[in-house]
């Protein structure tokens, strides 16, 4: 083999490599550009031909018809709070439980242990019947209880899962050092423990957040009225409406998929970190 | 200070919100469930207790076995379609140095971050026979006719090559990672020895992403057994049930067709099953790992 | 005003449900339009409130309609089938609900709006622990049944009602035992919407047989277009479509549909053979490609986007004819015929497929039940529900409206009158929704498996008699 050959066939690899990531990031973008084009164009010019639709007007009203009655912002709002409460509950509540689990000495802690990691395994949609029956005895359907409750405990497990692990690797001479020095658990926990704890913090948040930002089931069988209802909404109750206007659905489908979009664009370095983090501890 | 790490009502302090929330928001509703299941209650109004009828009547509903092997398909679809390429994929990319490598990762995981609200109803359109991109591609291309892919005989292959690009990104990161966590070392080696591509990703890169994989492959057939949302707006399980699953179903039977007691029999069926093949499956590979 | 209605009513009495106020409708239509002066036909969807010091008169002296300032605050949520806010029913309902709360100062209306599917189902999920106080509801048995079983329902006095011009009849199926428990609002007729410039610019015409219908679907396919665009995502369209086809075979619908429920027994032919019909119409290309998985909306835009010669749709959709989102020379060319009839069938071309189907009802555990059925009442003053949904052309409500012609009406609406006016016998309430709701979900999700082609007729019937069984 010369020299020569070895370079060609390096070249040609490159380019067969290059071939197909191209192909592979055109299947997974392509009909996100079709989407957007079709959020511009009127309903009538959807059935001409060609793959691409190149709009006699560009319509930026239907971005306008669809930011107003898709009520885009309050549910971005709802979306916003709700889940950052979720993520707020899930990595406190995964940290004591973990450290309870890990650190303290007692006699249950490993069944409790396999109870709570149960979770995971448990489909979520096995639940709604039986909860909707409870929210509505207890009168916190159509309230934020009603959906912060179920996200928090169905990312519970995982978060613990994580958090146990990553507690494995935290050494433990710092904390017994604060405990000599007259240290409470909680003092422990709070202000040694956790500082520790930064990236699987990020970690679990990050699943978090991705759980539970595009669920929609939960919510459209336990909420009613829009007070809490979350972005996914925008597009859920906008479909009925507009039936003859379908251009605008694309509109609509654009400015739900947009915030989180955005916000993974400009964090991208860290989500995908986190997620491979989590994904492959877990 | 072992006295501290035992005092009992520190030690209820810190695991009791996460084991209250656990039996108020999962357990509790499961046994409710298990209750509910033994009954013919409608939904509304009064109920009898009927023993195992529902149940029984759950062993000849066919549309039961059909959600099943629907879930069954895409498993194998996942696994025999989806991670292969994620794999291929993530080792080509990590022969990528430089920017180009954080741009494909980053292109490859935006279907993930988008809600499935959007991805069902993109796709719906995405398939319509009249304006929908696929059918114009084709007509590009010179071909005349339409397709119908949410047909009867379609409509599942449809729905699998969905979740097959939603879930791609994930699947992808996962195998990367596993594959950056590969000591280099390693790969020197190899090529000192004279190893080609082809056997140093046979002999090195596949056996040391062994728990990857396996992490992988339960996730994939888990989330088909789990899978509701996307064929919830997709399809609605239809046409006729030729999309039905298994979520789909029971949240059907008890919301559309006032069997609410039934809905929560499947509902207790799917939890044996999910728990079942999650056990089985860390058996399996356990058993593989010591050999 | 008040007297005219009065009289009406008397003579109304005697004559069948649906046909009569058609025919003095018609006659009205015919005679009295130029001396209706004070409304006007809006041609723009937001049309103005009517005037709001015309006190609606109350149509029992006992319940007077507005409180006296200072009453308590009250929150009434009304929960709807009709999302679309902007167009048709929807906006008509918001109209009303707009005028009640200024009209009540006190009271608070919070809508809360569903489509169809997603109603029916968050309605029995609701049925577990409390209504909202005022809900849309269906009077039929496959919807109503159980709902009624439940008890969720308040009742109401008839009596109250004696002045509101219903329809005779349009009430039964909001009945048990006698009992009323909510309203018609409309009266439902199921249409072949169709794009005139479009059958005159290529020389098609209105089919007279069902043979004439197949054979013009390869004629408008060959011209590049779609011949009908269906709803058969859902199943309620082509169920509709199926009891169209029983009619014009048999010539009553409803008592051998009843039959066959009870009995659950299918084995007439005439099943088979109105089952057979929709499948020659898969076959012959009648509808859109893929039209077994496509929704409302998508089979809705290919007709009002211009692709689709004709809509098989409801009387609700006549208000197309008003709503600017579509195209003006596609909006002012829908007109609408009926199924044709069937070669060697019992049915006449003036049998249709009519209903009365949706309505509202006021939930028994309100808190603010009176509340409630104050403004249920409200709503059906013959001059709001009735009243708006003729000038907005939205289809017919199930009260007389004969007093509300303009002589301006659109074509579609005269042809929806004409056709009722004309009519010989109806359908009732369609197949599907005259079982249980099991039968309904079983219809429903087979209908497509069985006009596709993935089903025999043997086992489409053999899955209703399933259904049907005790």
């Amino acid at each position: 083999m010369t020299k020569q050959e070895d370079a060609r066939r390096f070249k040609l690899g490159k380019l067969v490599l290059w071939v197909v990531l191209i192909f592979v990031a055109v299947i997974q973008l392509f009909p996100l550009i079709w989407l957007f084009n079709f959020s511009l164009v009127s309903s009538t010019e959807m059935f001409t031909s060609g793959i691409l639709v190149i709009p006699e007007e560009i319509k930026w009203s239907n971005y306008s018809t669809a930011f107003e009655h898709g009520h885009v912002l309050r549910y971005l709002f709802n979306s916003v709070l709700i889940n950052s409460l979720a993520v707020i509950s899930v990595v406190l509540i995964s940290i004591v439980s973990a450290f309870a689990i890990r650190r303290m000495r007692w006699k249950l802690s490993g069944l409790v242990k396999t109870l709570l990691l149960l979770g995971m395994m448990i489909p979520i949609h096995a639940t709604l019947l039986p909860n909707y029956m409870i929210y509505s005895q207890l009168h916190i359907k159509d309230t934020i209880w009603a959906l912060l409750i179920p996200y928090v405990a169905f990312s519970l497990p995982q978060g613990l899962f994580l958090m146990i692990g990553f507690l494995e690797s935290v050494p433990k001479e710092m904390e017994e050092a604060a405990v000599m020095d007259g240290c409470g658990i909680y003092r422990v926990i709070f202000l040694i423990v956790t500082p520790m704890l930064k990236p699987s913090i990020a970690t679990v948040s990050i699943m978090t957040f991705l759980n539970n930002w595009n669920e929609f089931m939960m919510a459209r069988t336990y909420l009613s009225t829009p007070t809490w209802k979350t972005l996914p909404f925008s597009l859920l109750d906008f479909t009925g409406q507009y039936r003859s206007n379908y251009a605008i659905q694309f509109a609509v489908m654009a400015l739900t998929a947009a915030p989180a979009l955005l916000v993974y664009v400009i964090l991208n370095k860290h989500i995908t970190k986190g997620v491979a983090m989590g994904a492959v501890k877990g | 200070m072992d006295k501290l790490y035992r005092n009992k009502l520190v030690i209820s302090t810190l695991i009791l919100p996460g084991l209250l929330l656990f039996l108020f928001a999962i357990l509790g509703p499961i046994i409710l469930s298990v209750f509910y299941g033994f009954t013919d209650y409608s939904g509304m109004g009064s109920y009898n207790m009927i023993g195992f009828e529902n149940f029984l009547n759950l062993l000849k509903d066919d549309k039961f076995g059909l959600a099943l092997r629907n879930s069954l398909l895409l498993a194998l679809g996942f696994l025999l379609i989806q991670h292969p390429i994620a794999i291929i994929v993530a080792v080509v990319l990590d022969k990528l140095r430089g920017r180009a490598e954080g741009i494909f990762r980053c292109i490859y995981f935006i279907p993930n971050v988008i809600s499935v609200a959007v991805i069902a109803f993109l796709w719906k359109s995405v398939y319509n026979p009249d304006f929908g991109f696929l059918n114009k591609v084709l007509a590009f291309l010179g071909f005349s006719g339409q397709i119908n892919w949410l047909s009867q005989e379609n409509a599942i292959w449809s729905v699998l090559v969905v979740l097959i690009w939603h879930g791609f990104g994930w699947g992808m990161l996962i195998y990367y990672t596993g594959i950056k966590n590969i000591d280099p070392v390693l790969y020197e080696a190899a090529s000192i020895d004279g190893a080609d591509q082809k056997n140093t990703f046979l002999r090195i890169t596949l056996p040391l992403m062994k728990p990857v994989i396996q992490v992988n492959v339960t996730m994939a057939i888990i989330s088909a057994l789990k899978q509701m949302e996307t064929v919830y707006l997709l399809t609605g399980g239809g046409p006729g049930d030729s999309t039905q699953f298994t979520a789909n179903y029971l949240y059907q039977q008890a919301f559309e067709s006032f069997r609410y007691g039934y809905g929560n029999a499947i509902g207790v069926v799917f939890i044996v099953i999910c728990l079942g093949v999650t056990v089985f499956l860390n058996k399996v590979f356990e058993e593989r790992q010591e050999q | 005003m008040k007297s005219i209605t009065k009289t009406k009513i008397k003579t109304k009495s005697k004559m069948i449900a649906l046909l009569l106020t058609a025919a003095m409708a018609f006659a009205l239509l015919a005679g009295c339009g130029a001396t209706e002066t004070t409304t006007t036909t809006s041609d723009t969807p937001v049309s103005e409130p009517t005037e709001p010091d015309v006190q609606p008169e109350p149509a029992e002296a006992d319940e007077p309609v507005a409180e006296d300032s200072g009453a308590e605050p009250v929150t009434l949520r009304l929960f709807t089938n009709l999302p679309d806010r902007q167009n048709g029913q929807g906006l008509i309902e918001q109209m009303i609900v707009d005028e009640y709360m200024a009209e009540n100062p006190h009271v608070t209306i919070a809508v809360e709006a569903l489509d169809d599917e997603s109603y029916k189902t968050k309605f029995k999920a609701y049925a577990m622990d409390g209504m909202p106080d005022v809900v849309n509801i269906w009077g039929q048995p496959s919807f109503l049944d159980e709902v009624l079983d439940a008890g969720v329902l308040a009742e109401l006095n008839e009596a109250d009602y004696e002045s509101y011009g219903f329809i005779p009849g349009s009430m039964e199926g909001f009945k048990k035992d006698g009992k009323l428990y909510g309203l018609p609002r409309n009266t439902d007729i199921m249409a072949f919407y169709y794009n005139e410039k479009m059958f005159i610019d290529n020389g098609w015409t209105v089919p007279a047989t069902y043979a004439e219908l197949l054979e013009l679907a390869g004629t408008i396919h060959d011209a590049g277009f779609v011949p009908v665009a269906m709803d058969g995502g859902e199943g309620w369209p082509m169920a509709i479509y199926l009891t169209d086809l029983l009619l014009k075979l048999n010539g009553d619908v409803a008592n051998i549909s009843k039959e066959a429920i009870n009995n659950a027994d299918f084995s007439n032919p005439v099943f088979a053979e109105a089952v057979q019909l929709l499948i020659d119409a898969d076959n012959a290309g009648l509808f859109q490609t893929g039209y077994d998985s496509q929704d409302y909306g998508t089979a809705m835009s290919l007709f009002t986007n211009g692709q689709a010669a004709m809509f098989y749709m409801g009387s609700w959709e006549a208000s197309m004819a008003l709503n600017q989102d579509i195209p003006e020379e596609i909006r002012t060319n829908i007109r609408a015929f009926f199924m044709p009839v069937v070669e060697g069938g019992q049915g006449l071309a003036t049998d249709i497929a009519a209903w009365n189907g949706g309505g509202y009802g006021v939930s028994a555990s309100s808190e603010v039940k009176e509340e409630a059925i104050k403004f249920l009442n409200y709503m059906y003053l013959p001059e709001k529900l009735s009243k708006y949904g003729w000038e907005n052309g939205v289809g017919m409500s199930a009260q007389d409206q004969s007093e509300f012609m303009t002589g301006e009406e659109t074509e579609l609406q005269k042809i929806f009158i004409n056709i009722i006016n004309q009519a010989t016998n109806t359908s009732g309430t369609p197949i599907n929704d005259n079982g249980s709701s099991l039968l309904k979900t079983t219809i429903e999700s087979n209908i497509q498996s069985v006009s596709n082609g993935s089903m025999t007729i043997e086992d489409f019937l053999a899955t209703l008699v399933e259904a049907c069984a005790p």
